[in-house]
């Protein structure tokens, strides 16, 4: 990532983000603190839940007019977060496409790239709206995508994660058939793999357990040194968006099949630290929001 | 003593029996094993992964008859029973695993989770209920929360449109008076059947189910010979006999019954099932039956007690599907170990 | 606060804890916020907080949330002070500033005083039903919650006929829709609104139902049984009992009540209900007799012959059957020595 080359004299993005419950409270409090983003809009539809009440005080400039504010004042962001749902997100994206903004989707709706900061930056670049896939594909896929490319012949790869049950709304509950589809579907993407299999589990723990996700592969002849030393490199690179992930197992061949253990635990801004699953979209968000702000105006949007 | 109550019997032989074996029935087992079961008139026949529809997997092991093969033996050779499966979101999903599965005659959907997670269920069970077939919420782990807050899990599922909620014992921790207070708790909160599983890791399978049907549960699991996750579960044709003595009718005709028991020791089990002492350790730890086996495997490769292991994971509150743990925990008693003898 | 009343009501919570300490342990070292933490209720369980703190090094972290937290700074310095106390002004329902590592959580925002209830329905109802729906969502975001107690009321079930034994929790019953009843209906509405938070958000809820308390930092001021009584005998007037004194009350000393929820709190399991009172009944010309018995000369007890106004609770009184098996808790001050404590705090307080 070039997050070091950044211009001194250069603007910070700005950004809108539609959606004030605790996913797009949490990421307000990231925009704030990072030096390349800036919020022109926390958007939501009730001015007194506590997300808007904990934009107001800290002075960004709300509405409860949904994406009407954006198309009323689109001076107001560069680029929007959608923190809402998937039906909402359907009625946004070709408003927000005409308005010619960034999109970065967090929502189920996933209509545009799949983006895995620490494995196709790049290629996000161009597109106008990209997804973070799900919780489970930003903890499993840059493992998944070193097995692609340090492995020959990757039969099968599954992934397994649990979360903390108080970190799974009724949105997440209720979408567990999309999130298994999606991230299958990442997993194929980014490795190669013939068949993939996702599998979330919800833990009820108590006190609550920090995400945890195990990668298994099925690999005609794993080659464990070549694994391990590109999985280190990628997880330098999660590490400094997601400060809370953590190889703790692995990689290592266990009952014929190549096992790779990660835990994310959460930065805790506004969502309960357990929650990594939602910390580590929210950090992937931003870290995509923030090669856009190094990259613009350098980059042409796709479709101009 | 008549009690002219109706018993249903739902058989897990072919289900929670592949837990003991793998998950390795072969179409040939499922096949002869329904022939015989049907004819014993028993009410449902349960068929799969021992984790259900669309578990094979690493995590839980690889099936060796995919469910498609599965089910459609076995519709072949049930003509009076009823086919089941169980199904667990966030393993199964509709589109993948639920329509392929009732497009091949599957009468019968039970809809499980954890027994505090019911809401995962919502739509599955509403997908199924739409689809005509008979429906159940099911409840696992069911020793890990209060009855209170089980009726509570029982009644979203009553909410979303299933027909009756099974309550599992799926780590064999009860004693009868537990059993009895959580059904009449559901009886009396509920307007839908509620029916009971049980496993025999602490001898008290066919006590607790007996307890169950007293307490009025409708809905009765039992396997041939046991045969099933762990220490097994009620034996089928045992509990079949005890309810006969007690007057209840299951319709199901004992000899026939006996003789599907005999096929089953003979052709499907490597083993009769007993009660281990790891069993009787992962009863009184209220952990998962189904992990004995990777837990003893993981245990012999680090060179650790399995009991520790099971009590471990007991007080980290496991539930299914997190065998992955088990390595982690395996790791962290060895360095202990490994510690206390520096 | 005078120093010999700070004693007294240290003392009152040591003579609880003697021998019960223990059974709070899980209270060690940990982090307690308690919502509405200025009031009756909150007071004492920060004097009972204190007294673990002084006397067994308990090292609990406590927070007292509250729109009056500037009184209390000024009444009780003695509390609000004290190096483990935080007090944060707040509305219950915008819980802006929040302790996130808040290990346990006792709702306890409401204004019991009947006076409010009948001028400002509308404000009544509003504290408890948005302030309790503020709380809920709140706790979603706590990182380290392992319990959170929700103070209802032991009216919710209704008009209770006179019997010997007291309310269950499992009674049927409920107030008729009223405005009169807006306080019992809103805290029962608040209790839905728990098993809610604990359905959808798994917010790892139970509910107290207090019934009467008596003790020090119970206003005078209040329209209460105890409390006029008391506040005719102190300013040296004839006691005027309402009625034909038959009525039927119990009454919980503060610090048994604050020993009772924070052992409710520690030891009990989401989704659960307890009763918070006495199980033993009073009527109120006795309760009169007894306020009488601790003043020199004894003051006469007059009784107002207006009848009785139909729907008014002939008898509140729990039924403690489930505190006392499922806890281990029953009344550890009982009646005459509560109010003969609470009388001499007074007289303690006032010369």
């Amino acid at each position: 990532m070039n997050r070091g080359t950044v211009l001194q004299s250069k603007r910070k993005l700005k950004v809108a983000i539609i959606g004030s419950g605790n996913i797009g409270t949490d990421l307000l409090i990231k925009v704030l603190r990072s030096p390349y983003l800036e919020c022109g809009a926390f958007i939501g539809r009730n001015l007194s839940s506590s997300g808007m009440m904990k934009a107001l005080a800290l002075g960004v400039p709300v509405s409860a007019e949904g994406v009407d504010y954006i198309v009323k004042n689109p001076d107001c962001c560069d680029l929007v977060f959608d923190a809402t749902s998937a039906r909402s997100h359907l009625e946004h994206a070709p408003l927000l496409k005409k308005l010619n903004k960034r999109v970065i989707d967090l929502t189920p709706a996933k209509i545009g790239l799949m983006s895995v900061p620490s494995v196709n930056l790049a290629d996000c670049l161009n597109e106008f709206n990209v997804n973070m896939v799900t919780c489970g594909g930003q903890a499993s896929i840059p493992v998944a995508y070193a097995i692609g490319k340090t492995q020959k012949d990757v039969d099968y790869i599954e992934v397994v994660s649990s979360i903390a049950s108080r970190s799974a709304g009724p949105a997440t509950r209720q979408n567990l058939d999309e999130y298994i589809k999606t991230t299958e579907d990442g997993l194929k993407e980014f490795s190669g793999a013939t068949r993939t299999k996702a599998i979330l589990n919800l833990n009820p723990a108590e006190p609550c357990v920090d995400m945890q996700t195990t990668i298994f592969a099925k690999v005609a002849n794993p080659d464990i040194p070549k694994l391990a030393e590109m999985l280190s490199g990628l997880v330098e690179k999660i590490r400094k968006y997601v400060p809370g992930y953590e190889i703790i197992l692995g990689p290592m061949v266990e009952n014929g099949r190549i096992v790779v253990m990660a835990r994310v635990r959460g930065l805790g801004d506004y969502l309960p630290a357990y929650a990594g699953n939602l910390d580590i979209i929210n950090c992937a968000a931003i870290a995509m929001a923030e090669e856009y702000a190094s990259a613009a105006p350098n980059t042409k949007l796709k479709g101009h | 003593m008549e009690h002219n109550q109706k018993i249903r019997i739902s058989d897990s032989t072919l289900r929670d029996g592949n837990h003991a074996v793998g998950h390795q029935l072969s179409a040939e087992n499922i096949a002869s094993y329904c022939k015989a079961a049907d004819a014993a008139g028993v009410s449902i026949v349960e068929v799969g992964h021992g984790n259900g529809l669309g578990a094979s997997s690493l995590q839980l092991g690889e099936a060796r008859t995919p469910d498609h093969i599965a089910l459609a033996t076995a519709r072949k050779n049930l003509s009076k029973s009823k086919l089941g499966i169980h199904v667990i979101p966030g393993f199964a999903t509709i589109e993948r695993d639920l329509k392929p599965a009732l497009a091949l005659g599957v009468d019968v959907v039970r809809v499980a989770s954890h027994c505090s997670e019911a809401d995962i269920c919502e739509r599955h069970i509403s997908f199924s209920r739409s689809q005509g077939v008979e429906v159940w919420g099911c409840l696992m782990m069911s020793h890990m929360i209060s009855p209170m807050l089980l009726l509570e899990q029982a009644r979203k599922m009553e909410s979303y449109g299933a027909e009756g909620v099974v309550f599992m014992d799926s780590s064999g921790h009860f004693i009868p008076a537990d059993v009895q207070q959580r059904v009449e708790t559901l009886v009396n909160g509920l307007s839908i059947a509620v029916g009971f599983h049980a496993h025999n890791n602490l001898g008290m399978a066919i006590a607790n189910t007996v307890a169950a049907a007293e307490a009025g549960a409708t809905l009765l699991d039992g396997c041939a010979r046991g045969f099933g996750a762990g220490a097994g579960n009620a034996q089928l044709e045992v509990l079949v006999a005890v309810l006969e003595r007690l007057g209840y009718s299951t319709g199901i005709d004992l000899y026939k019954i006996l003789d599907a028991a005999d096929l089953a020791e003979q052709t499907l089990m490597k083993e009769i099932p007993t009660i281990k002492s790891v069993s009787v350790v992962s009863g009184m730890a209220g952990v998962f039956s189904g992990f004995m086996k990777p837990v003893s495997r993981i245990a012999k490769e680090f060179d650790i007690d399995p009991r520790d292991v099971f009590f471990e994971l007991g007080r980290r509150k496991i539930v299914a599907g997190q065998e992955d743990i088990i390595l982690e925990v395996a790791k962290e008693l060895a360095q202990r170990a490994k510690k206390g003898n520096q | 606060m005078k120093l010999e009343c700070q004693e007294r009501t240290r003392h009152d919570c040591l003579r609880i804890l003697d021998g019960r300490d223990k059974a709070l342990d899980p209270l060690r070292q940990s982090e307690l916020v308690v919502i509405g933490g200025t009031g009756f209720v909150g007071t004492w369980i920060a004097e009972m907080v204190a007294a673990l703190n002084d006397g067994y090094q308990f090292g609990i972290k406590l927070s007292l949330i509250s729109r009056s937290t500037d009184q209390f700074a000024n009444r009780l310095p003695h509390l609000a002070n004290r190096p483990d106390v935080s007090l944060i002004k707040s509305d219950v329902r915008q819980l802006g500033q929040f302790p996130a590592n808040a290990d346990w959580v006792i709702h306890a925002a409401a204004n019991p005083d009947v006076r409010t209830h009948a001028s400002n329905p509308l404000d009544t109802a509003s504290v408890i039903v948005d302030g309790t729906m503020s709380v809920m969502r709140t706790a979603e975001r706590l990182s380290r919650l392992q319990k959170l107690l929700y103070l209802s009321s032991g009216l919710v079930c209704g008009a209770q006929p006179v019997t010997v034994n007291g309310v269950a929790e499992n009674a049927q019953g409920a107030h008729a829709p009223d405005a009169c009843f807006i306080y019992p209906n809103a805290k029962r509405f608040a209790e839905t609104l728990c098993s809610a938070a604990r359905a959808q958000s798994r917010i790892p809820v139970l509910v107290a139902r207090p019934f009467s308390f008596v003790g020090p930092y119970q206003s005078l001021d209040t329209p209460w049984a105890q409390t006029t009584f008391l506040s005719d005998a102190l300013r040296g007037h004839p006691i005027r009992v309402l009625g034909d004194g038959q009525v039927v009350r119990s009454y919980l000393y503060g610090s048994d009540a604050a020993y009772w929820f924070l052992r409710i709190l520690t030891a009990g399991q989401s989704g659960d209900v307890v009763n918070v009172g006495s199980p033993v009944g009073v009527t109120l010309q006795d309760l009169a007799i007894e306020v009488a018995k601790n003043f020199e000369p004894s003051p006469e007890i007059l009784f107002n012959t207006a009848p009785r106004s139909a729907g008014r609770s002939a008898q509140l009184l729990p039924d403690t059957t489930h505190a006392q098996n499922e806890y281990g808790l029953s009344v550890f001050t009982p009646l005459a020595e509560a109010i003969k404590l609470t009388a001499q705090w007074h007289r303690m307080q006032s010369h």
